[in-house]
């Protein structure tokens, strides 16, 4: 019941900051896909450049621990490509298609009609896929810093770095 | 409160609050954002009030069990928290179609609705197959 409380509490405050920064917008996301406004680009980096600084933090003191998914090349590729299709059909995510519809924008219902249907249908799929593109290219559970083998404080940095100059560039160039 | 052009936050100061959020999620809850399973684990409730049985065995719902837990109200609470910023500050607006949809494909809510419907399917089976 507590854990309940926690999602829906965290769910209300993530829900109404993607509703004050605009990015649950069809017209932001598809803005973004066709390289015309970086908004939600610039909210997404921004939540992990954050929260991956204070996650690894936390992880150093000792008081979380990491949830790292398996590498598994075929699915990644092939699932990354599957859901850019379908994406750029809906102008919503999961997560976004609930903040649209919470501010009105009732065309995400029937996305999310269509996310039920497509997670029911991945569900028969699964035995299938098991057996095959998610066998291709198992590299476990691997993180960037344990691939280079090297502290994970040599990492983050590079990526802030990266983040802010890409942020910098945006801004230059009015995206 | 920093401001852009249509009176929205700035997304940079938006997305490092959700930042923030994210790591006090991880310490207190230790949850990591997420919103895909939730469909999986919907989609599952529903199946099983047709056939408990067969969901029962399907190796997919085994693995993600369909219950509601966290992230299911993680994902109740986007669509609360979304309602109550935009009715809080006249931003609720009850839309068929967005705007840059409407001006490449125009006005019709069926076609918007179909094409809706099957990026939302294709869009999640890839999710899944990536496990993201």
């Amino acid at each position: 019941m507590k854990m309940l409380i926690y999602g829906l509490i965290t769910g209300i405050l993530f829900g109404f900051l993607l509703q004050k920064s605009r990015v649950i917008r069809y017209d932001k996301q598809l803005g973004a896909l066709r390289l015309m406004d970086m908004t939600i680009v610039k909210f997404m980096l921004s939540t992990i450049l954050v929260a991956m600084v204070g996650t690894y933090l936390l992880k150093d003191l000792g008081l979380v621990k990491l949830s790292i998914k398996a590498t598994v090349l075929g699915g990644t590729i092939l699932g990354g490509l599957i859901f850019g299709i379908g994406w750029g059909f809906l102008g919503y995510c999961p997560a976004t298609s609930a903040g649209a519809f919470g501010e009105g924008r009732w065309d995400a219902i029937w996305g999310i009609v269509g996310m039920l249907v497509g997670a029911a249908l991945y569900a028969e799929a699964y035995p299938g896929l098991k057996k095959t593109v998610l066998t291709w290219g198992d590299l476990g559970k691997i993180t960037l810093p344990q691939v280079l083998g090297v502290n994970h404080w040599f990492i983050i940095p590079i990526f802030v770095i990266g983040g802010l100059v890409l942020f910098r560039w945006f801004e230059r160039k009015g995206l | 409160m920093a401001k852009t052009e249509d009176k929205g936050w700035s997304p940079y100061l938006a997305g490092a609050l959700s930042g923030v959020v994210s790591i006090l999620s991880v310490w207190i809850a230790g949850k990591f954002f997420g919103a895909s399973t939730t469909f999986v684990r919907s989609a599952g409730i529903i199946e099983r009030l047709f056939d408990a049985e067969r969901v029962g065995q399907m190796a997919y719902f085994v693995k993600e069990v369909p219950k509601i837990e966290w992230q299911w109200m993680f994902v109740v609470g986007v669509f609360i928290g979304s309602l109550v910023a935009s009715t809080t500050s006249h931003t609720f607006q009850w839309k068929p179609i967005p705007d840059m949809w409407e001006k490449r494909f125009g006005p019709s809510k069926v076609k918007r609705g179909i094409v809706a419907f099957m990026g939302g399917l294709i869009a999640m089976f890839g999710a899944r197959l990536a496990d993201g």
